[in-house]
């Protein structure tokens, strides 16, 4: 998984669809734990496209 | 430094929560993790006629930015539907405006505001909430509160961790970007809504109006390959105009949480889910549910009983007064769910040959029987 902080509006829709509870939104910062399984949930919301599911990696 | 009640997030619910918290006597304080509060929004700032009712509490006249008085449908084909009914009255408000005013009003009542601090956990001793840990000016600082308020929107971290919501799936999420644009030649008092699967799939796109041919133009969308930014930039790529803000969010649309309460903690707003399945407002019950979740805090910490068995009133207030309405939207969203372009373009053109405003239920069905699949959806669903 890519994170694309550039692209980020800050809205906390990834947040809330992770099933492992890996993302925090601060102000203005995404924090990510380990951990991703790359389920690929948080893509499918993010409104801006500032997450990207090609590549399996840790997010 | 502690508190009665510690209300988590600063925007619509958590203002209210903590303004009739404060003025049932309570030592409040609300925490917010932007440095403004307000900001950035998420909202494009449509309420119905009543919501000044329910708010009790009187507007400066800048946060009312147009009056609402119907709407223009538009088919994916391109023909539209006007209508006027009254349940469409209402009003276009600047959010960020709205926002910082009913926290102005809660500060004045007697809540003290915490600005640009996160809330990272609760602190729950024997499985009771007594308060939160956040994050202040590079430290970690515990808060206790007798009772816990999550008015922490979508993200709510405080819902998760007090394990009354878990999340939500993606497809129970309508995933939405709008750009706030001037120089727009649309009718002031008139919002507009677009559909169709090349559109807004799963969702739509909506104009409403701000007055001097301002407007917020957004989409929403659900379960989609592209991001909704891709679809407002084709959608607005119609217009000669000019962007002066985007916001971005999702609405969750499946109903509200199954559990809104626990032993020292209330969830309010869209923390708890309570947003309208249909139209994906919440702004409205947000402000119902929050002044009451505020209430019986205030109460419980009076009557000396913080228990999950008294907080439950909560829940049971709130439902009594918007479950119904709910119900009946989730519904109409599973209908809305069923229709392809075609049965979209039928039904505009059906609205527009048949005076659908006047007309009776009991004609409604007979109308609807000439839409086969649209009438097998609401025999299954109603
Ligand atoms: C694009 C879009 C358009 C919409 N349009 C409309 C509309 O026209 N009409 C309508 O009625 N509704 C609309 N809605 C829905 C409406 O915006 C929400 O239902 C409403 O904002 C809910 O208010 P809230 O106070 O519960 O949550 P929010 O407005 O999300 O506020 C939550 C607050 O909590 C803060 N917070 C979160 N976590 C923490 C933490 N850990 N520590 C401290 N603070 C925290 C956040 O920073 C935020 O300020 C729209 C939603 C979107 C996304
Ligand atoms: S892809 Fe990873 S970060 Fe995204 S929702 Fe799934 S587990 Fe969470
Ligand atoms: S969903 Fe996208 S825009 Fe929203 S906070 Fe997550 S990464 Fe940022």
């Amino acid at each position: 998984m890519i994170f694309e902080e550039e692209l980020c509006g800050y809205c906390g829709a990834c947040v809330t669809v992770c099933p492992l509870n890996l993302l925090q939104l601060f102000e203005f910062k995404i924090h990510k734990k380990h951990g991703c399984n790359t389920c690929q949930r948080c893509v499918r919301v993010c409104p801006m496209g500032a997450i990207k599911g090609e590549l399996a990696d840790e997010i | 430094m502690k508190y009665d009640i510690v209300v988590v997030g600063g925007r619509v619910s958590g203002s209210i929560a903590s303004l009739y918290a404060s003025k049932n006597d309570m030592n409040v304080l609300m925490i917010e993790k932007h440095q403004e509060i307000g900001t950035p929004v998420q909202c494009a700032g449509g309420v119905s006629k009543s919501f000044l009712d329910t708010l009790e509490i009187k507007l400066s006249p800048d946060i009312i930015c147009s009056k609402i008085k119907g709407a223009k449908l538009h088919s994916p084909q391109g023909d539209y539907f006007t209508s006027t009914n009254e349940i469409l009255h209402g009003y276009i408000l600047e959010r960020k405006m709205l926002d910082k005013s009913l926290a102005m009003k809660s500060a004045e009542a007697g809540t003290d505001i915490m600005l640009k601090t996160h809330v990272k956990d609760l602190i729950i001793n024997k499985g009771r909430v007594e308060g939160v840990i956040a994050r202040n000016q590079g430290k970690l600082i515990e808060i206790p509160a007798q009772v816990v308020i999550g008015a922490d929107g979508i993200e709510s971290q405080i819902a998760r961790i007090a394990q009354l919501n878990h999340g939500y799936e993606p497809i129970d999420l309508v995933s939405c970007a709008q750009y706030e644009m001037v120089g727009l030649d649309v009718e002031s008092s008139m919002m507009e809504f677009f559909f169709g699967s090349k559109i807004a799939p799963g969702g739509y796109v909506w104009i409403f109006p701000k007055g001097e041919q301002r407007a917020n133009v957004g989409v929403g969308v659900r379960n989609t390959e592209k991001a909704a930014i891709h679809y407002l930039e084709k959608f607005i790529s119609r217009f000669n105009a000019t962007k002066i803000e985007l916001n971005v969010g999702a609405v969750p649309v499946c109903g509200p949480s199954n559990k809104t309460y626990g032993n020292g903690i209330l969830i309010t707003g869209d923390a708890a889910g309570q947003v309208d399945p249909i139209t994906g407002g919440g702004i409205h019950l947000a402000s119902i549910c929050s002044k009451l979740a505020g209430e019986i805090a205030a109460e419980a910490i009076k009557n000396e009983d913080l228990s999950a068995d008294y907080l439950q009133q909560y829940e049971q207030e709130w439902q009594q007064k918007i479950s119904k309405n709910l119900e009946r939207s989730f519904k109409y969203r599973q209908i809305f769910d069923k229709l392809n372009d075609q049965d979209l373009n039928k039904l505009i053109q059906f609205f527009n040959k048949n005076d659908v405003e006047s007309l009776s239920t009991l004609s409604l069905w007979k109308l609807a029987l000439g839409f086969p699949k649209l009438f097998k959806s609401l025999k299954n669903i109603l």
